[in-house]
This record gives structure tokens, C-alpha cells and sequence, in this order.
């Protein structure tokens, strides 16, 4: 049973560690690192058993990876012009788009053009001889290391619903984020940093805003800690602000201790109850995190042939190489899951390219496509893709045929995502599109099954990991969800 | 009659009964004998309601399931072995369904099925989910129907005599009665939200008299603020916010007014099914009570999918699918609201769990198949409002061609009138501009005719400006037309793909001989041929960019539009006069237009007439078709009616969902209920029959399914659910509210699933307690919640300590506290405080810390209602969502000072502080909220600029009243923990204060755990 957590719970904070309460308050060291949700069971050779009822959210199996980068295009990227090469498209260009059978053509926000070849051109790469057209020359040189799902689909063909889906399983608002279900079901790998952090475009947050890295009804502590590299303070509330002279380094100092003391002599006058003890210790973590933090942050560190290797040296890889590069930072530190997005919301800068595939979608590849194979690469070097999964998704593709011309409408039927590192097997491409890329044909690989995959890669059975909310019991994968096992290594 | 009924009875029992065995026929016992032990034991894992996952979508623990099949269709057709699915999987036919997996069925089990299909597939049994037992005594707790239990014999006021049953059965001691400053701190922040002040404390400290505690208790129930608190509960349960919270999270400009009613509501202690009918149904059943209009932000609080409801083609699957998830919210928040019901959970199959069918759920559906969410007009007075109603009630029947209204003798009377003034024939004369002008730098090239055709770059946004001086001594009316051109795309009018247009303002400019200063003449009465769905021409004069006037779908011909002045104007000879045409929504800019200008004497109104309408005007009436008397009939009632609706005195505007409300693009309201089909496993491609509107079929006591005289009119579906839900017999209700209040002053229902009485929730810590309040709340309190609220509060068990006596000692080592004797004995037989044993400590909820750091520093301000405060800067963003800072507020703003209540919600960006502390997004609906501690938490409450500034603000007050810092350091502790600091504590924050000042200290105190928990 997974009750929300009463406000009046004497030992159990968090609703995943409600088992606690019925061990009569208990506070030894294990219960607060269960409070707080340390990682009690990665790296052991354990795999507890995880009860339905109580969805004690420990390792299911035992995992291949530990920590998830995820590269997340927002707007819909369009899959016939990067990697789901179709000649018929070429050949039938200018056409009316007729998929045959009497199938029902319809485009959500546009009337359906004439078929629109992509003006870009494909070539095989790789051993695994997988198409990639001339945008992403990078990411070419990795297709051996990358499996990919060439058949997504989605259940809808508009952004807000679509990137719900993709990063909670449901159409709506308020349902835990992917990394928040991994921060839930693993905890943390360290003191020092947020266990879930975003990274947005800096040039405004993705569709949806901060809901799609919510924790939803999970506890608050599961949710993406949002650092903004374009702001002035990129982390909120890592330190006072500057407003407030009066708070000086020696009034924090010695004013954190007193604080300690006295919530510890009212602890002893308020015994049995376990959220006095743990707030005490959240402060002494979060002085750990206001040291930390800043260090992580400071790219100068880095060399410069590293810099250079994300492309930090020219204007148009700059940002989103940045953040790549601190992404492989967060997780080399022990952060469990890092989003970094690409795009911001509304209708330009941005993959959602209704008005000029030409024109629109290059310099997206152009920013992207070094920095993300600077970070396969620099990964691997480091030895970190042993235990790290690098996915790269987006919310839906996009259509066969023109919108106005020179655009292309959204398309939920088909598109393409791929995922790289521990336990994935390189070089594999799954499912495959109709001749048009218009729907998924066969091997359809939905949000479901895609989560299911990682989560069974972080030793995690979707099926069980579970969270009663409201009289349901919630999953990230809804009520579907099958693992894709072509992809495994 | 009644013997002929009678008798039906009788001879359809025994097929109803056939399951129970007693008289099972030869068919029920094949099945019983032979058929259900092999589905039992090797099929049910897999395909029934038992299993984890349905596989396939195939259930066989039902006619209804195989009948209907899985994703392959029936499994099986009655007498038809070789052709039913089933039976070929047990066979192992086809290579690749061979079920079960792993071990096939035996040949007598494959022979057993074989023979049950051939004899027709005889199915006794009930739908796997219908109710177990709708009746008797296995009946569901929350289901059984509701009497009063007798109050046990014992000491104290009847729920303390409930409570001191279970505590002696399980050999438990309460806690003593907490001191009265504990007491105090807590009734304030149950009641109000806010701790005592150290006067008001005092008073009551002071206060001798034996109802001392009482008498606060009413003087904090008639505090306007207790409805504050209560509201911001009841928002919770709803989950309201103020923006759409999708991609497209537009700001609900009047969402607020719901958030007043709810403050008004519950300070004016209106009766609980009062209450409940107003927020389905309160349009239809109270219509002379604005208020009840306002109730209605009940079923748009949720979040809404602006881009799949408004944005997108209206011919999409993807509309389609967004209308049943949109209906879906209002069942949710109703059901689970008002019934503590998951009815949500049998949308893609019956409940798994509790006696709900997907029936039940489809009918709820049907209950809002006419109602949408948007802004809604009400009041300002109840005999308007009923006006209102009534004169919109008739414009839609005109729009539907109902004769009866469009023939009435009023209405014939009106179109006559409105015929015989239709004499004047204006004279147009085309304007010949010397200037013309394009911002965005588009070509305007004259034509023959004086229109200039637009070409080269279309602006994102452009302001065309034509300059002409007047040939004509007077000004009355000016016109623009809009001409189709075969450069344009579409052949125009506009240059947009489509060909339309978006003309977002339209103004006229008179430059007098010899003037500096144009003269901005006042235009009034735009008129068009035609307007697009929300896009019309009034538009063109509201003074916003953000609206336009459109033409869509008319494209590829001309359009006119025509505007009067106020007052006619007398023109100099030699005036300049300028017109612009203002396109700034993007795009859309007109391709060839045509401006004219007429000195007509008033009152003849230059309105655009339809060529339809001008040609009926040249028919006499003799000549005129029914058809066509219909058209004029709609055309000129449309007007009038349109006019008497602008004429009444001005409506206020609440976000709210009914049948009617401003249309907003394609979103807009249905003439009457869609039709709703239930959907097989949830799916828009696979609708099955009509759902009729009803509720559920498990609250025995009521009818499930609506008889309703007008169906068509959507209000009567909401009527006929507002009525079942409050009906005395409705069980569900009573216990449900009974509960959420008991929640909101224990920190924990008696039930700890508020919004889950089935199955899947928990049960009941107090059952008879339980029903006893819910009786006593509906029989006696007459739906009373302050009475509730004073009954509960005013009990022994409310006022228990929070722990046995302990002495103050030295401070605890983290991890090492050790636990009182008393405390551990009662702990190890109910750690969890579910007997009441003790009053557990609630760590204070984020609008109780905010608000009472407030009301420390000395800044709260206690005014009430009103548009909500924005504490962030607010700045259009790059398409709908705006750019949201909170880091730019003024934190002394006057928007910074009052009650949290107040505080806009923003649903995709909430305030991270209040974030932090687990205040909900308005996403889901949130009966409990969580309570968590965290880092971030932390982080915020030490770092956070709020209770930095806050903290200066506690020091300034300290400063002003008191002199000496001992005295400050005692001020602040009263303040702030209601208590005087001990002996040590002085010292030590003496000589921290010394040290780094009084801000720091506060800083501190808002910190300390003892602040952030409620014994």
C-alpha cells in the first residue's frame, strides 16, 4: 500500500518509505539513509525481491547502468530527414500523398501537402551500414555504438500531450517525471549533488515548462533540479541572495550550528519522531551541496582539447556543448539522471520545423550534432559508458508530406529515438517505418516500451515499480509497456 | 398491469439466479462442471481481472469478455467452434496463437471447451466486476447504506466515547491534555491557517472563564479567515490553478472569482449540499444567484489541452480524443471529489476492482457531453443574469432554426421593423490615397479600381497606412473591402497560405487644413459580410493586438467591412484623412484593399449586409420562400438579440465549465450534448453504443441511469447529477466530506484514502465513528461544516499532547533519541497514531509557513478577494506560455503581502519556494498533500530571498518594540514559536544576535524545526 504521505506520519516522510513507519519509528543510521534515499543497493550482489503492495523501491534485477544522460529534442525531429532514409520519398516527390487502402490522411494543425523529399543527402555508415544524412556528420562516425528505434510511435500529435508522454507515460499533467521515477526507485549515488538534474536550453525552458521534469505525486526531492548555465544564478537557492547583505559567511556558519542545537534539544523533547531528525541532517547535506555544486559547475577545469572536443570553441556548438560537457560532469559525480534539452518552446529555434525543413532544421544539427558525439565519445574514453545510457529522443517525428511548401507538420505515427552505453548493443536499428515514414510498420516501439527498456537496463521491472496514488496504481509505463531485448547487449 | 409485470418477473429469475446453483439449468451446469474449472486454472492468469496485466485485451471471466474478445476480436462465436478463436488457440492451430504458452490443455479440456462453444457457449456468470454483492451484509463498507450507530458508553462528548472504545480494547493511554499555549498554536493554525499573535495568546492564556477554549474556537470560526484556510483545502482536493498548463499555458485571466466563492462559501457556513450542487449544476438550479454561476470553476479548475481543443483542425482524431481525456478530468474531480470514488479507473474496462462498470463511467461522461471550459458571463445582479439566460437561451434557438422562436409574433414584429428602415441606399465614394505606406516594407501597387494590391516580403507583422484627401464635406461612415486578387494565394483576400486575413485594429486619423495633431475619430458599429468563428470584426476596435478580424474559410472572394463614426464629422475642405490598418497577429496581412467613404445622414446604419440578405431585401415578401423568411428571420434576430445582450448592464467573468461560454477560436460552445460512446478498452477507433447520462450503479439506493425530460439541454444532465449526489441516501457523500474535514484536524483521515473509499483505499480506522459524524453532519448539522469543525475540535481526542510527559533535557545525538517507556509501549502496538492514542505533530503546510512568517515580520495584509497576485514579473513569451521570473518580483510589492491563498498559480511553473514545500501544482488533485523533507527544502528555507527579506522586516518590528536585546530575543521567540525561549536558549541567542544581528536570528528561527511542525 502506497498511501500519500499523511501530514501527521510519525516515522515515514516519504511515501516509498512508509514500511518504516511500522517499524515503530525506528531511527537508526539505515532508516534516515532510507529517509533521505541514499542508494542501498547498487554495487551489492542482492536483489531483494520487491512486493507488489508495497513497491519498496529498491533493484528489481541487477542493472547495467546506474546513471541515464538523456538528450531530449524538443519540438519533434524529424526523422525522414536524419536517419530514416526512405527512396520513396525521392522518387514520388511533388506527388499527392496517397498511402493506398483507403487510409485516412490528416495533419493536426495543417492541410495536407504534396510529398517533400528531404533535401539532404544519405549516406551508410559505419559497419552496421546505418543511414545517416549529411547533418549529422558526428554522430556518424558513432552509429556502431548507438541502437535505434526506428518505429516510435506516439498517441498524439500535439506537442504539450506528446512531451507529457514522453516524459511521464501519460497525456496529462501531473504525473512523475522519467528521471523522478529513477531518483524514486534507486535514490541517490551522492551527498554532494540533486539526484535528477535538467539542463535547459538556455534560450527558454522546452513545452510545458518545468512540467515535464516534475516529480508529479512523488515527494518533492525526486524532481529535476532545474541548472540554468544562461542565468545569473543557475542553481535556485544554492546560497543567499545578494539582496541580503546581513547574511554573512560567519552569520551562516554560526548560525547553522545553532540551528542544529536547538532542533536537536527539540528533538529530545519531541521523541519517536523520525522528520525531526531528518531535517536535521537535510541541512548538514544541503552545506555539502553549496560546497559542491559551484565546483561542478566550473568547466575551466577542463582541458582545453576536451573544450574544443564539445565544441566549446565555436559560437554554434557552444551552448549546447556546455551543457553536454557538464552532463558528463553531473554523472562522473554520482547525479543519477541528467535531461538536457535542445530547443526551447514555441515555434522557432527549435525542432518543431513546420515552416522550412531547409532552412529550420540544420542548425539544429549544426549545434548538436559535434557536442553529442563529443560526449559518446568522451564518455567512452573515460570508461563512464560502462555503467551510463545515453538516450536521445524527441516528442514525435514529423510528416512525409509538405506543409506549405517547404515545412512538415507533426507526426505521432512515426519517428526515431536511440539509445547508447551499458548494456546496449551497438549498431542495432529496431522496427522499421513504412515506405513513406509516415506510421510505424513493424516493431513499433512506443513511449512504454522505451521506458520499460531503460528501466530494465537500471535493474528495474516496469511492471512493479509502482506508486498508489488516488485509488490507482501508477507506473511511468501506464498499464503497457513491453522491453524491447533486440537492443540489449 | 401490475400482475402482468408480475408474472414477467417471475419467468425471468431463474436465468438471473442460475449462477447461484440452486436451480441451475442443464446449460449452467455444463459450465459450471466442465467449463469454468479449466478457465479458472489455465486461462484466468492471464485473461481476467485478476491478472496483473489483461493479455491481449482478452478477459474470459465474462460473457461480456470473450464476447467482445481482445485485440483479434471475439474469442468466442456461440456454436461455432471451428470459427471462435478460443478454440483454435487451445488446438494449437495456427502457428502463431497457441495458448496457454507453455503447457497445452489436455484433449478432455480442449474436447470440454469444444463442446461448450458448440452448445451455444451458455455463460451463467456475472460480469467479473459488476458488484460482488450490491446488497446484504458482504456489501463494501463504504457502499452500506447509512444509520447511525449508537454512541458506546463512556466519558466526554460522542467521538471521544468512540475513541476510548478502540483505545481499551487495545489496552492503550491517551496522551494527557496539551497545555493551553500548545493548544492555542494549534487550534489557530487548524482553524485560520496562521499562528496567534502574542496578544491573542495572551488573552486566551488570561482567559478564566471553564469555555475559555470554546469561546476561542467560535471566535476563530467566525474569523474570515478560517474561510481562507478551508478554501485553499478545498482548492487542493480540485486541483485549481490559474493557467492551462500544457504547451500553451495561458494565464486564466478570471479563474479567481471560483477561488472567492469558495473563501465566501465557506465563511458564510453554506449547507454542505447546498455547496456540492452549486459547483455541478448551480447555473441551472439557482439562476438568480450569481454566485452559483461562479460555483461552476469546480468543473474548468483542472488543467486543459489549449493546443488538441483549440488549436489544431477541429476534423482530427486528435480533437476527438482530447474532448473524451478533457470530460475525463470533470468525471475525476467530481467523482473522486464529492463520492471519494475512482470511477476514472473503468475508462478502458470495467473496474478492476470495485463495482463500477465501464457503463458507469461512459454514463458520467455523457453527465458533461455538453459542457466545455472557458470564460462565462455572470451578475452583476440576479434578475440580469436571468435575462441573460434567457436572451442567450433564444439566440441559440435562432442559430438552430427553431421556428417557434424565429416566428414568434414578437420576433415577426422585429424583422418587419428592422425591413422598413432598410430603405436608404448608401452612396460610396472610393478613396484615392497620395500616400501609402507599408511598415514591414511589402509593395502596395495601385490598381485601376484604387485598390492596391500587396506583393514581395509578407512582415510577420506589418501596419499598411493610406493617406487621401477628402473629397466630401461630411464624414459618416467608412469602408474597407477586401478583394480577392489571383496573385494572392488562395486568390486571397489575405496573403497568408490559406488566403486569410487577421486585421487586428483599424483606426482613422483627420488631419484639418493647416492642423500639427491629427484628430483620432471614434468609430463605432463595425459591421462585416462575414467573420470567422471568434476572429469578428468588433475586434478591429477593442484596442488589442492580440485580436483580429479573419475571414476563414471564405477565402478566394471579396469581404467588406464597414465602420461608423460616433459623430458625423464636418471636413474642412483640404482634410487629410488617414486610415490604418493595423495586422500585427502574425502573418496574415491583407493582399488587396479598398477603402471608401460616404456622407449618408445617420440613422441610417451602413452595416455590411450579406449578398444574401440584399437580395432577399429587393424579394417582397409574397415571393419569398419559407426558406428564405427563415434566413432573414435568423439574420435580423440574431442582431437584436446580439444587441439586447450588449445592452444589459455589464456581466463580470469567472473560468468556469457549462454549456455556454465565450467562444475562443474553434473551442467553442456545442449547440447541445456530443454524442459519447463507450470506447472498448478506451480507444477513439473502437466506440461501441451511445452512452446515456447516469452515475453509478453501485449506490443501490439511487436510480444509475437519468430519467431526464429534456436531454438535449446539457444542463439537465449536470441537475440530475447534482441532485444524486447530494441525495440523504447517498452514502458516499456524507462519509466523504465527513472525512476530509476529520483530515484536515488530524493530519489523517479516518479513512487515509480520502479520495478512495473502494477497494484499493484504505478502511476505515473508526467505522462507526465514521458513520456516526456522517449521520450526525447530514441529520443534525444539517450540513454544517463549522459545526463539524467545532464538534471535532472541541473533542478530548483533538486535544490530546502530542507526547507523554517529558522533561526538557539535554540535546538529543541524531539517531540515538531514546524513547519514552510509555511512549515505546504504544508505539509497538500502533506506531502509526491510527487509534488516536496521542495528537501526532503535522509539519505546517507551505501557505501556513509562508503566511505566518508574514504575519511575524509585521507585513501580512489581511485584505481580501480580487484578482490574484502575481509574484513574478510577468512578460509575453515566445508563442502562448508567457516568460515567467520569480526572481524579478518585488518581494515589498503590496502583491507580496497578503495571505498565500491569494497567490496566482502558475500550473507549469509554480513558485519554487512554495514548490519546495510541497505545495501541489494544481496537476492532479491532491486530497492529501505530501509532507516531505528534503535538501532542496532546505536550501530553499535558508537561501531563499522571501525569508531573507522577511527576516529584515522581524528585525526592524523586534527594533521598534523592544529596546534591549534580551527583550527582542523574547519578542521574537513569542513571535515566532509562541513561547518564551528557556534559560539557555536566551543565551545562546543573546549572544548570537550579538554577534550577527537580529535578521540572523530570525533567519534562524524561521528554520528551526519547532517553527516547521505543529505539536
Amino acid at each position: 500500500m502506497n498511501p500519500p504521505t499523511p501530514r501527521s506520519a510519525p516515522a515515514s516522510v516519504s511515501p516509498r518509505r512508509e514500511f518504516l513507519g511500522r517499524l515503530g519509528g525506528g531511527l537508526g543510521s539505515v532508516a534516515l539513509a532510507q529517509l533521505l534515499g541514499v542508494d542501498q543497493v547498487l554495487g551489492g550482489d542482492t536483489a531483494p525481491a520487491v512486493g507488489r503492495p508495497t513497491g519498496i523501491p529498491l533493484a528489481h534485477h541487477r542493472p547495467r547502468v546506474r546513471r541515464v544522460i538523456q538528450l531530449f529534442m524538443n519540438g519533434g525531429a524529424s526523422q525522414m530527414d536524419l536517419f530514416d532514409y526512405k527512396p520513396e520519398l525521392f522518387r514520388r516527390a511533388g506527388e499527392k500523398f496517397d498511402p493506398g487502402a483507403g487510409q485516412h490522411v490528416e495533419a493536426p494543425t495543417s492541410e495536407p501537402g504534396r510529398i517533400l523529399k528531404p533535401q539532404f543527402e544519405f549516406r551508410q555508415h559505419g559497419q552496421c551500414g546505418r543511414w545517416v544524412s549529411n547533418l549529422l556528420p558526428h554522430l556518424a562516425t558513432c552509429v556502431d555504438d548507438l541502437a535505434f528505434f526506428m518505429a516510435m510511435a506516439s498517441r498524439t500529435n500535439v506537442h504539450g500531450p506528446a512531451s507529457y508522454l514522453m516524459n511521464t507515460g501519460f497525456l496529462l499533467p501531473g504525473f512523475p517525471s522519467f528521471g523522478s521515477w529513477v531518483s524514486y526507485a534507486l535514490g541517490r549515488l551522492t551527498d554532494n549533488l540533486p539526484t535528477f538534474v535538467v539542463l535547459p536550453d538556455t534560450r527558454g525552458l522546452p513545452y510545458n515548462q518545468r512540467g515535464n521534469f516534475s516529480s508529479g505525486f512523488l515527494a518533492v526531492q525526486h524532481q529535476g533540479t532545474v541548472i540554468n548555465m544562461g542565468g545569473p544564478t543557475p542553481i535556485a537557492d544554492l546560497r543567499p541572495p545578494d539582496s541580503a547583505r546581513f547574511i554573512t559567511p560567519a552569520a551562516s556558519r554560526d548560525g547553522l550550528a545553532l540551528l542544529q542545537q536547538f532542533n536537536r534539544t527539540h528533538l529530545g523533547e519531541n521523541p519517536g519522531d523520525s522528520r525531526l531528525d531528518a531535517r536535521i541532517q537535510a541541512y548538514e547535506l544541503a552545506a555539502r551541496m553549496q560546497l559542491s555544486a559551484p565546483e561542478v559547475l566550473d568547466l575551466q577545469g577542463e582541458t582545453e582539447a576536451t573544450r574544443n572536443l564539445y565544441g566549446l570553441n565555436a559560437p554554434v556548438t557552444e551552448d549546447f556543448g556546455r551543457r553536454c560537457l557538464l552532463a558528463r560532469r553531473l554523472v562522473e559525480r554520482g547525479v543519477r539522471f541528467v535531461q538536457v534539452w535542445s530547443g526551447a518552446g514555441g515555434p522557432t529555434n527549435n525542432w518543431d520545423n513546420h515552416a522550412n525543413i531547409g532552412k529550420e532544421l540544420p542548425p539544429m544539427c549544426a549545434a548538436t550534432d559535434q557536442p553529442i558525439a563529443a560526449l559518446l565519445k568522451d564518455l567512452q574514453a573515460r570508461g563512464l559508458l560502462e555503467d551510463t545510457l545515453v538516450l536521445w529522443n524527441t516528442e514525435f517525428g514529423r510528416m512525409p508530406f509538405s506543409q506549405s511548401g517547404e515545412g512538415r507538420d507533426h507526426n505521432g505515427g512515426t519517428f526515431v529515438g536511440w539509445m547508447a552505453g551499458a548494456g546496449v548493443r551497438g549498431g542495432v536499428a529496431y522496427g522499421e517505418s513504412d515506405p513513406w515514414s509516415w506510421k510505424a510498420g513493424h516493431n513499433v516501439t512506443t513511449n512504454y516500451d522505451f521506458h520499460a527498456t531503460v528501466l530494465h537496463l537500471l535493474g528495474l521491472d516496469h511492471g512493479r515499480l509502482i506508486f498508489r496514488h488516488n485509488g490507482a496504481d501508477r507506473r511511468l509505463t501506464d498499464v503497457h509497456g513491453e522491453v524491447v531485448r533486440e537492443v540489449l547487449a | 398491469m401490475t400482475k402482468l409485470f408480475g408474472a414477467l418477473l417471475l419467468a425471468t429469475l431463474p436465468l438471473g439466479a442460475a449462477s447461484s446453483g440452486a436451480a441451475a439449468s442443464p446449460d449452467a451446469r455444463l459450465f459450471e462442471d466442465t467449463v469454468r474449472p479449466v478457465l479458472e486454472q489455465r486461462c484466468y492468469d492471464c485473461h481476467s481481472h485478476r491478472a496483473d496485466k489483461i493479455k491481449g485485451g482478452l478477459a474470459l471471466d465474462s460473457r461480456r469478455g470473450w464476447s467482445l474478445g481482445g485485440d483479434h476480436g471475439p474469442a468466442v462465436i456461440p456454436g461455432e467452434p471451428d470459427r471462435s478463436l478460443l478454440i483454435r488457440a487451445i488446438r494449437r492451430q495456427d502457428p502463431d496463437r497457441q495458448m496457454p504458452p507453455e503447457h497445452a490443455l489436455t484433449p478432455a479440456e480442449v474436447a470440454a471447451l469444444e463442446t461448450w462453444v458448440q452448445r451455444g457457449a451458455p455463460d451463467p456468470r456475472e460480469p467479473a466486476t459488476a458488484p460482488k454483492s450490491v446488497s446484504g451484509t458482504n456489501l463494501w463498507w463504504a457502499l452500506q447504506p447509512l444509520v447511525q450507530p449508537a454512541v458506546p458508553a463512556g466519558p466526554g462528548q460522542p467521538i471521544d466515547a468512540f475513541i476510548a472504545a478502540r483505545l481499551q480494547a487495545q489496552g492503550l493511554t491517551p496522551t494527557p491534555t496539551a497545555d493551553r499555549r500548545t493548544l492555542a498554536r494549534r487550534i489557530y493554525f487548524d482553524l485560520l491557517g496562521l499562528p496567534p499573535t502574542p496578544e491573542e495568546l495572551d488573552r486566551f492564556l488570561k482567559d478564566s472563564s471553564p469555555t475559555a477554549y470554546e469561546d476561542l474556537v467560535q471566535r476563530l470560526l467566525d474569523s474570515p479567515r478560517h474561510g481562507e484556510r478551508s478554501a485553499r483545502h478545498w482548492m487542493d482536493a480540485v486541483h485549481f490553478a490559474e493557467t492551462h498548463g500544457h504547451d500553451q499555458d495561458r494565464v486564466r485571466e478570471n479563474a479567481w472569482p471560483y477561488r472567492d466563492y469558495l473563501i465566501n462559501s465557506f465563511n458564510a457556513d453554506k449547507p454542505y449540499d447546498r455547496f456540492v450542487q452549486e459547483q455541478v449544476a448551480g447555473d441551472a438550479l439557482f439562476p438568480d444567484d450569481p454566485q452559483a454561476a461562479v460555483a461552476l470553476g469546480l468543473l474548468a479548475a483542472g488543467p486543459w489541452d489549449e493546443s488538441t481543443l483549440r488549436d489544431i483542425r477541429e476534423d482530427t482524431l486528435d480533437r476527438e480524443i482530447g474532448r473524451y481525456i478533457d470530460r475525463d478530468d470533470m468525471v475525476t474531480t467530481v467523482m473522486q471529489t464529492f463520492t471519494s470514488t475512482t470511477v476514472q479507473c473503468a475508462r478502458c474496462h470495467d473496474h478492476k476492482f470495485d463495482p463500477i462498470s465501464q457503463s458507469d463511467y461512459y454514463a458520467l461522461q455523457a453527465v458533461f457531453a455538453g459542457v466545455g471550459r472557458g470564460n462565462r458571463r455572470y451578475g452583476p445582479d440576479g434578475a440580469t443574469q436571468r435575462q441573460r439566460t434567457e436572451l442567450t437561451r433564444r439566440l441559440a434557438a435562432v442559430e438552430q432554426r427553431d421556428p417557434a422562436v424565429l416566428f414568434a409574433p414578437a420576433a415577426l414584429k422585429t424583422v418587419r421593423d428592422w425591413e422598413s428602415q432598410q430603405t436608404t441606399n448608401l452612396v460610396w465614394q472610393v478613396v484615392r490615397p497620395d500616400v501609402f505606406v507599408s511598415v514591414a516594407g511589402a509593395t502596395l501597387t495601385r490598381q485601376p479600381d484604387d485598390s492596391f494590391l500587396a506583393s514581395g516580403p509578407q512582415g510577420s507583422t506589418d501596419t499598411y497606412t493610406f493617406t487621401a484627401t477628402s473629397t466630401l464635406e461630411r464624414l459618416t461612415a467608412v469602408r474597407l473591402e477586401v478583394l480577392a486578387d489571383d496573385s494572392l494565394p488562395q486568390h486571397g483576400p489575405g496573403r497568408e497560405p490559406n488566403g486569410n486575413l487577421h486585421l487586428s485594429e483599424f483606426q482613422l486619423l483627420a488631419f484639418p487644413p493647416g492642423a500639427t495633431n491629427a484628430q483620432r475619430l471614434e468609430l463605432t458599429h463595425p459591421s462585416a459580410d462575414f467573420n470567422q468563428s471568434g476572429w469578428t470584426i468588433a475586434h478591429t476596435l477593442d484596442g488589442k493586438d492580440a485580436t483580429a478580424w479573419g475571414i476563414y474559410p471564405q477565402v478566394g472572394q471579396a469581404h467588406e467591412a464597414v465602420f461608423e463614426l460616433r459623430e458625423g464629422l464636418k471636413l474642412p475642405a483640404g482634410t487629410r484623412l488617414t486610415f490604418v490598418l493595423r495586422q500585427l497577429h502574425g502573418g496574415h496581412c491583407i493582399g488587396r484593399p479598398r477603402l471608401s467613404v460616404t456622407d449618408a445622414e445617420p440613422p441610417a446604419r451602413a452595416e455590411v449586409k450579406p449578398a444574401e440578405i440584399r437580395q432577399l431585401l429587393a424579394t417582397p415578401d409574397s415571393q419569398r420562400s419559407q426558406e428564405q423568411r427563415v434566413t432573414l428571420a435568423r439574420y435580423v434576430l440574431r442582431q437584436d438579440l446580439t444587441a439586447q445582450l450588449t445592452a444589459l448592464p455589464p456581466a463580470a467573468l469567472v473560468y468556469a465549465g457549462a454549456g455556454d461560454f465565450e467562444p475562443d477560436g474553434s473551442h467553442k460552445p456545442s449547440p447541445k450534448p456530443r454524442p459519447v460512446h463507450l470506447l472498448r478498452r478506451g480507444e477513439i477507433t473502437k466506440p461501441e453504443e451511445t452512452a446515456q447520462p447516469g452515475a453509478l450503479g453501485c449506490v443501490s439506493a439511487l436510480p444509475s441511469r437519468f430519467t431526464l425530460a429534456d436531454s438535449q439541454n446539457e444542463a439537465t444532465r449536470r441537475v440530475a447529477l447534482a441532485r444524486w449526489l447530494t441525495e440523504r441516501d447517498n452514502p458516499l457523500t456524507w462519509r466523504s466530506i465527513v472525512n476530509r474535514v476529520w483530515q484536515q484536524h488530524f493530519g489523517r483521515g479516518l479513512v487515509d484514502t480520502p479520495n478512495d473509499f473502494g477497494r484499493m483505499g484504505g478502511t476505515p480506522s473508526h467505522p462507526e465513528l465514521l458513520d456516526w459524524l456522517a449521520v450526525w453532519f447530514r441529520d443534525e448539522a444539517h450540513g454544517s461544516l463549522k459545526q463539524l469543525h467545532r464538534l471535532i475540535v472541541t473533542s478530548a481526542t483533538y486535544r490530546r499532547a502530542a507526547t507523554y510527559a517529558v522533561s526538557p533535557g539535554e540535546p538529543a545525538k541524531a539517531g540515538t533519541t531514546p524513547l519514552p517507556e510509555n511512549f515505546r509501549t504504544a508505539s509497538a502496538v500502533d506506531a502509526d497514531d491510527r487509534l488516536l492514542w496521542r495528537r501526532a505533530p503535522i509539519r505546517l503546510e507551505a501557505e501556513e509557513i509562508r503566511d505566518a512568517v508574514l504575519q511575524m515580520s509585521g507585513r501580512l495584509q489581511l485584505r481580501m478577494g480580487g484578482p490574484s497576485d502575481r509574484m513574478f514579473d510577468l512578460q509575453p513569451g515566445i508563442h502562448v506560455t508567457p516568460k515567467v521570473d520569480y526572481n524579478k518580483f518585488a518581494l515589498d510589492s503590496d502583491a507580496g503581502s497578503r495571505r498565500s491563498v491569494y497567490r496566482f498559480l502558475f500550473r507549469t511553473l509554480p513558485d519554487p519556494f512554495m514548490d519546495a514545500l510541497d505545495c501541489p501544482a494544481g496537476d492532479q488533485l491532491t486530497p492529501v498533500r505530501n509532507a516531505s523533507v528534503t535538501v532542496q527544502q532546505a536550501l530553499a528555507l535558508w537561501n531563499n530571498a522571501f525569508i531573507a527579506r522577511q527576516a529584515e522586516h522581524l528585525a526592524a518590528r523586534l527594533a521598534r518594540e523592544e529596546t534591549q536585546l534580551e527583550g527582542q530575543v523574547r519578542r521574537a521567540f513569542e513571535l515566532t514559536l509562541c513561547r518564551p525561549p528557556a534559560e539557555p536558549e536566551q543565551r545562546d541567542f543573546v549572544n548570537y544576535a550579538r554577534e550577527h544581528g537580529l535578521a540572523n536570528l530570525a533567519r534562524l528561527l524561521f528554520n528551526s524545526n519547532e517553527f516547521m511542525f505543529l505539536n
